[in-house]
């Protein structure tokens, strides 16, 4: 159960750290291509300013939305999991994939059609995302793999 | 919509007396609060069409005149159809300067696009007044392109002392990064003639690829547009957290949203890491904590001396308003005033010198200022 918990956290803070860091990159990059004087030194600043404001200095705390989406589409996993013969790695994945998409697709719905992560108003920027619950999915499932291993050991 | 009765007028004056203390040379003004109207619908914006009678637009699509301080309950017919979603809506009402011989008003408002009815786009009409009917319709302005989005319209409009009139057009949220574009009319404001054509002297009329109405860029969502008798055109914006900014606005000048802000965006992110840059103009002022201003008055009238030449800034957030004493362009004073009111969605002054306050949501009031007697 710890090692759960664990993993869960760690899958947490991976896909909130790319969700941040997307954010920041997709500011910057704009403001680049207008030829703003964006360097090396104001990107790794940018995204560690990101990183402590986008979780507590927002309307919403981004770490508390995705642990709310990661949760249930974790949950629901596990019990599809029951029934299904995916494997966990992948059956994560797809949940984590599906948390994020949820998230991008419907804030929009409750803010008439804004999107209040920045990084999510483009169609590859919402893949990106839900790249980013794939890969936090995928390290959860793979940890609960490994986990439920040793249990049998 | 409710009538105003004589006991709540009484009632109003006896509680709504007050002092307000001038922040700048501590000179004590005493205001006295009378409720005009009461049971408005997401009340906007409102003005004067003679020194009683006002037009009062509701966000939901109705016009409505109140005079001698009774509201009539029976909308004006003939107003086009609107989309009320989000912050879309019947928005803002201008009176021809030579209304009392045309019977010019100009509405702005949101209303789906004609072509894809899952988009819209701000509007500005004409209309000739006549009786309680809008009549002779002309679409004067469409913003370009249509958005999905149901917020950052801006539309304020005012007329230049040329005549020609300005329109604020919002960057629709979702699409900031199109403020510095100038092939689009997010974050803008447009300048053309009464006739829905372009001026010729506009700012980009020659630059290739420039929308020709444009008059000056970089905004973000623009609810406050006043021009002084010398000319100077005072704007002030809705900002993200910690932005919202009074500007002074000069044709062809960009105004820097958003690669240059002092806001962050609502997720906390950082929109941009700058707040200046060479080409982008520095606003007079701006508020952090925001503020939401919501409409701004320039006070000419002689009801209150010592208020003269202010600008007078409504506020959503808390809820009051800002007024700012000025000198040289320059804002050299800032005093809270009318805390007690709630969120506030617009300050206009009315041509007896007093000023008026719009209420905002669903059963809002206007509220009528004075000078003590």
């Amino acid at each position: 159960m710890i090692k759960q918990i664990q993993a869960f956290l760690i899958s947490l803070i991976i896909a909130t750290f790319l969700v941040v860091t997307h954010t920041t990159a997709t500011n910057l990059i704009w403001l680049q291509s207008i030829n703003m004087p964006v360097d090396f030194q104001l990107v790794i600043a940018t995204m560690a300013t990101d990183l402590v404001d986008m979780n507590s200095r927002g309307a919403f705390p981004t770490i508390a939305l995705i642990f709310v989406g990661l949760l249930i589409a974790f949950v629901t996993a596990r019990i599809i999991a029951i029934w299904s013969s995916i494997k966990a790695p992948y059956l994560y994945a797809l949940a984590g994939g599906a948390a994020l998409l949820a998230i991008v697709a419907l804030m929009p719905m409750a803010f008439y059609n804004l999107d209040l992560i920045a990084g999510a108003r483009t169609v590859a920027g919402r893949a990106y995302l839900v790249v980013a619950g794939l890969i936090a999915g995928y390290y959860f499932g793979s940890h609960i793999q490994k986990g439920d291993s040793n249990e049998a050991n | 919509m409710k009538l105003i009765n004589l006991p709540l007028f009484f009632l109003s004056l006896l509680l709504g007396s007050g002092l307000a203390v001038s922040g700048d040379q501590n000179v004590k003004v005493e205001t006295e609060i009378e409720i005009l109207a009461e049971g408005l619908d997401h009340p906007w914006s409102l003005t004067f069409i003679s020194d009683e009678e006002m037009l009062v637009t509701e966000l939901s699509g109705n016009l409505r005149r109140v005079a001698n301080g009774l509201s009539d309950p029976t909308p004006i017919a003939g107003v086009p159809e609107v989309l009320f979603a989000g912050q879309g809506g019947l928005s803002e009402i201008l009176v021809d300067p030579n209304f009392a011989d045309n019977g010019f008003i100009y509405l702005s408002f949101s209303a789906p696009d004609a072509d894809q009815p899952k988009l819209n786009r701000l509007n500005v009409i004409q209309a000739r007044l006549e009786g309680n009917v809008l009549v002779d319709h002309k679409t004067l302005f469409q913003s370009h392109p249509p958005r999905r989005t149901a917020a950052h319209y801006g539309a304020r409009l005012a007329f230049l002392v040329d005549g020609t009139l300005l329109i604020t057009s919002g960057d629709g949220f979702n699409y900031r990064e199109q403020a510095q574009a100038l092939d689009n009319h997010f974050g803008k404001i447009v300048r053309i003639n009464t006739d829905g054509s372009i001026p010729e002297d506009n700012p980009f009329t020659t630059t290739p690829g420039a929308l020709p109405g444009i008059w000056s860029y970089g905004h973000r969502n623009l609810q406050g547009l006043v021009i002084a008798d010398d000319g100077t055109v005072y704007e002030h914006e809705h900002g993200p957290q910690g932005g919202d900014e009074l500007n002074l606005v000069l044709p062809g000048k960009n105004y820097g949203w958003p690669a240059i802000t002092y806001g962050v965006d609502y997720s906390g992110a950082k929109i941009s890491p700058f707040t200046e840059h060479p080409g982008m103009e520095q606003p007079l002022k701006y508020w952090d904590p925001s503020i939401a201003p919501s409409g701004m008055t320039l006070y000419r009238g002689d009801m209150f001396p010592h208020w003269q030449g202010d600008l007078f800034i409504s506020a959503l957030v808390p809820g009051d308003v800002r007024r700012l004493k000025m000198q040289d362009n320059q804002v050299v004073g800032e005093e809270i005033l009318f805390t007690e009111f709630g969120r506030i969605r617009n300050i206009v002054s009315a041509p007896d010198g007093s000023l008026i306050l719009v209420t905002d949501g669903k059963d809002a009031k206007l509220i009528r200022v004075s000078a003590k007697k």
